[in-house]
């Protein structure tokens, strides 16, 4: 008997891919402001296929969408900024 | 407004139609979501002021097991959304083990986190060594707590495993799920 992959299956697997990625290139150490930019954005690719997929907002109203995506959105934006001026412009 | 408008008003739910689940567990889940932001946002501008502290911090902690955590996690969300799959379309029964299944993997997380701060704790690490650990143990912790409601969640939900009820019981699971995904890049990775 076969098994056919669905939409949960494949996120999943597109999750637990994104995971291993971000652990390897989070062991860089050259360009920390890349690296942790890189590191932020797939955890905002993963966070949207959950939003997506497994909290089922794919089919809800786009208002829920807007408002889930805009919170992940301002998290890791906020991160990654915070990040970069820190890195760019150290403490004296 | 007439008296029919009323029962109309009462009998709808407003901009909350259309969610998976009972809408009074997205309000829950909504104000988790405003707390966990600025907790975290409490966090990213902390590390900003203090880069130093943060950065020798990060160093203690044990990204291996926080990342085999966040294996667990998704692959726990995604037990408990084939539950509520499985709920849906009257498989009660696969939908019992789906969600059983979700709660084993959220009781592993847990034993990995106690096992992480167990290395911690014995390795003179608490919630005053620094303003980093504080907001760490806090911020995990709280994190935690959520987790071992869900399982609770879950458990409750399992029993019926009526849909509109392990749909609800999901949602708060997935949201637990979420604040992770975004929480561990920014205390385990970002420098």
């Amino acid at each position: 008997m076969r098994y056919a992959l669905g939409r949960l299956d494949l996120t999943l697997l597109a999750l637990l891919g994104l995971t291993l990625a971000t652990m390897a290139v989070a062991g860089a150490t050259r360009a920390p402001v890349l690296v942790d930019g890189i590191v932020l954005a797939i955890a905002a690719i993963k966070g949207r296929r959950i939003l997506l997929d497994y909290l089922d907002l794919r089919s809800a109203p786009a208002l829920w969408r807007g408002l889930a995506t805009a919170w992940l959105m301002l998290i890791v934006g906020f991160a990654w900024a915070a990040s970069a001026v820190s890195v760019l412009l150290p403490a004296p | 407004m007439s008296v029919t408008d009323c029962e109309h008003e009462e009998a709808g739910w407003g901009v909350f139609e259309g969610l998976p689940g009972d809408p009074m567990m997205w309000v829950l889940v909504l104000s988790e979501l405003v707390a966990f932001g600025l907790f975290l946002g409490a966090f990213i501008v902390t590390r900003a002021v203090r880069a130093d502290v943060f950065a020798s911090g990060q160093t203690a902690l044990d990204v291996t097991l926080a990342g085999y955590n966040t294996i667990v996690l998704v692959a726990s969300g995604w037990a408990a959304a084939k539950g509520a799959a499985s709920a849906r379309t009257g498989e009660y029964r696969f939908a019992r083990r789906w969600l059983a299944f979700a709660m084993a993997l959220g009781g592993a997380f847990v034993i990995i986190k106690l096992v992480e701060y167990a290395h911690e704790i014995s390795g003179g690490i608490g919630l005053e060594t620094s303003v980093f650990f504080t907001l760490y143990f806090l911020l995990t912790g709280f994190h935690l707590l959520h987790v071992c409601l869900g399982i609770v969640i879950l458990a409750v939900v399992c029993r019926s495993a009526d849909p509109i009820h392990v749909e609800t019981g999901t949602v708060f699971w997935h949201m637990v799920d979420l604040v992770w995904i975004v929480m561990f890049p920014i205390i385990y990775l970002v420098r």
